[in-house]
């Protein structure tokens, strides 16, 4: 054998390329039987394109009749005063006259005022009852579902609940300026995601999908930050909410 | 190349978390919180236009919708401070919580009154936008519509509707007059002198048409500066009139006995035709849709009056709004999507609504301030405006198209009716 044969520089056969050509048939092959497999044994299709969750909260309420007008989205009144904060005016003692007045032959028996007084308070007291009755009325007249939320903003319920409640807390804050213009409106859409921790608490939120006007970037953001902490997630989303968060899709 | 293949298929495919997506639409588009400083006059004729400038300008931009013009009482910066952004202490009108400010200088020129405008973003504490303007030194007023549009126009890329006209009725004491008017209810003009005239419309071009029982029938009548000339006289009575965004053509509602139709004549009233055609029914107030080939009009032939939409030539008639049973006064917007309309609700109170043209979906503008009727849309569709009788007397108040700033226009109120809004 000579020194320049034994030389490391010297072309030998080697396997690689074999090998190579080997793995890629191997791996060819693997991939057509799975299609074939796949399409011999399929399922039920797999849409990867995400829908969003369309979800609200219901509202605590009756439905309301489809063929009323609509009436404007009410937000959940105060709570109803106490009896005994109710305000009656007292009324205004009546004036009295203290010149003393000489009876003439001719004069009428005045006719006593004190009617007026008592006449007042019973209006005061009918005005207050009423106001309270109507606040009531309000609330028995809002439109929602027997098993609503009183934390609910919708007439319907829709999706996840949780999901649902995200929904609510976040439209509550979501701001933007008017000056954006009509036009411009039309073709906004940003995307936020965001990460819920046990406790509800935010873990951070990112924008993954930027509509393209700074203003309504920062809208958004905003709105997600303002409504933050959240309510703890319930046990089935906790873990996915920590870990993968949940996407937010903004369109004015 | 084989090896690139083999990084191809070796590559282990990285199954991506999916996690659910939630869409959130129906933004509170609010005002954006402007500063308007009050104008630095630099002589004194500027002095003495400057209050009448000051309170149009703010107007504008409080009544069109885009801003929440902040209270001066809550400024922090100095009243005397520069117009130009290196003079401008912007951390204090930031502190005030402005996102833009305006600052003004009015100075006259012989006869004539200029005003320069400079728009500052606050945060940012550049300058985005000045102009200037001269008009006769009677027109402070129209000085500040001009600026105010300009402002408008920077943010929306839009006209602004504040050089634009109205017309509405007024109570008199012999009857009801016409008054045409700037946008914002000012430098009202009486058209008319006695006997009872309403329902006016603006008509394309100039002028102004309106139903008159000056000559004893309640006929159409129009004016253009001079004496009103009769221009459809038909049937017992013509109402309604509404002419077609090209002014070549308007729609009226001719009354019969208990029966009225919808007709359609030349703009000098020649040539009337009758579109609908519904015997024992009242087919009234008609409104044109922007491009000329729809009109809407309101119609009992149900039952009760309904919104409905046919095309110009009285075909392909359809009805629009199947909630309520009192749905009267349709507006088409200029942008062609929305009518706005005033109904009786279940609680019989007179509101606003619109209808989308597209869907039939409803859409209530008005809620629990007392009775509001009578919309009519700005030119450039933004805004409506309307009567109400919400603080004492039916005035006139403008708001955007869905509903929100409802706003008094600075104009006396009593008895003010049936407003029709053009450029």
């Amino acid at each position: 054998m000579t020194a320049a044969a034994q030389s490391l520089l010297h072309d030998r056969p080697t396997p690689l390329p074999m090998f190579v050509a080997v793995s890629v048939a191997g791996h060819v092959l693997a991939v057509v039987l799975w299609l074939i497999v796949g399409w011999l044994f399929a399922g039920p299709r797999v849409d990867l394109t995400q829908t969003p969750i369309k979800a609200s909260l219901v509202r605590l309420g009756k439905p309301r009749d489809d063929k009323l007008l609509p009436r404007k989205e009410e937000e959940a009144p105060p709570p109803a005063p106490k009896v005994e904060e109710v305000a009656v005016a007292t009324p205004a003692p009546p004036k009295v006259d203290t010149a003393i007045k000489i009876p003439t032959k001719d004069a009428k028996p005045e006719k006593a005022d004190k009617k007026d007084g008592a006449k007042d308070a019973k209006k005061s007291l009918f005005d207050a009852f009423a106001k309270s009755g109507k606040q009531g009325k309000v609330l028995e007249e809002l439109e929602g579902a027997a098993d609503g939320d009183v934390d609910g903003d919708s007439a319907k319920q829709e999706g996840e609940r949780y999901f649902g409640l995200l929904n609510a807390v976040v439209k509550r804050n979501y701001d933007v300026s008017n000056t954006i213009d009509e036009a411009e409106r039309r073709r906004l859409r940003a995307e936020v995601a965001l990460r819920i921790g046990a406790a509800g608490e935010l873990i951070d939120v990112s924008l993954t999908k930027p509509s393209g006007n700074e203003q309504f970037d920062s809208a958004v953001i905003g709105a997600v930050k303002k409504a933050a902490p959240f309510s703890a997630p319930p046990e089935h989303l906790r873990d996915s909410l920590k870990k993968s968060g949940v996407a937010i899709v903004f369109t004015p | 190349m084989f090896s690139r293949i083999a990084l191809l298929v070796l590559v282990p495919t990285v199954a991506l978390a999916q996690r659910p997506v939630i869409e959130i639409s129906g933004a509170n588009f609010r005002p954006m919180p402007l500063a308007v400083a009050a104008p630095l006059t630099q002589d004194e004729g500027a002095k003495t236009s400057s209050a009448e400038f000051d309170a149009a300008l703010a107007f504008d931009f409080a009544a069109c919708g885009l801003f929440q013009v902040l209270d001066r009482k809550s400024f922090l910066a100095d009243p005397k401070e520069g117009v130009t952004a290196s003079t401008i202490q912007f951390q204090r009108w930031t502190d005030v919580g402005a996102e833009s400010l305006v600052k003004t200088q009015l100075s006259t020129d012989g006869a004539s009154l200029r005003a320069d405008l400079r728009l500052f973003g606050v945060a940012a504490g550049r300058e985005e936008l000045k102009v200037s303007e001269s008009v006769p030194s009677k027109d402070a007023r129209r000085l500040a519509h001009k600026l105010a549009n300009a402002v408008y126009k920077h943010f929306t890329r839009e006209t602004g509707p504040f050089e634009t006209r109205l017309t509405f009725t007024r109570k008199s004491a012999s009857g009801r007059d016409v008054y045409v008017s700037d946008w914002d209810g000012k430098n009202a003009q009486r058209i008319t002198n006695g006997d009872v005239n309403v329902l006016p419309t603006l008509v394309p071009g100039g002028g102004v048409a309106f139903t008159s029982y000056r000559s004893k029938k309640p006929f159409l009548f129009i004016s253009k500066g001079g004496e009103p000339t009769q221009l459809i006289a038909k049937g017992s009575m013509v109402t309604g009139a509404a002419f077609s965004p090209d002014g070549k053509r308007v729609a009226v509602s001719v009354s019969e006995g208990e029966n009225a139709e919808i007709f359609l004549a030349n703009a000098d009233g020649s040539n009337i035709t009758k579109l609908t055609d519904t015997k024992f029914f009242l087919n009234t107030s008609p409104t044109w849709s922007p491009d000329g080939k729809k009109i809407a009009f309101v119609s009992n032939r149900a039952g009760n009056p309904q919104i409905y939409m046919m095309n110009a030539d009285g075909s392909g008639a359809k009805r629009l709004t199947f909630q309520g049973n009192y749905n009267t006064t349709p507006s088409w917007s200029p942008r062609g999507d929305l009518i706005a309309f005033t109904a009786r609700d279940e609680r019989n109170a007179f509101d606003l609504f619109t209808v989308n043209v597209e869907n039939n979906k409803v859409a209530r503008l008005t809620q629990d301030a007392s009775g509001n009727e009578e919309p009519v849309f700005s030119p450039n569709g933004r805004l409506i405006m309307f009567t109400s009788t919400r603080g004492g007397g039916r005035g006139l108040y403008v708001m955007t198209f869905d509903g929100n700033n409802q706003i008094a226009l600075p104009m006396e109120k009593g008895d003010v009716t049936t407003p029709d809004w053009a450029n």
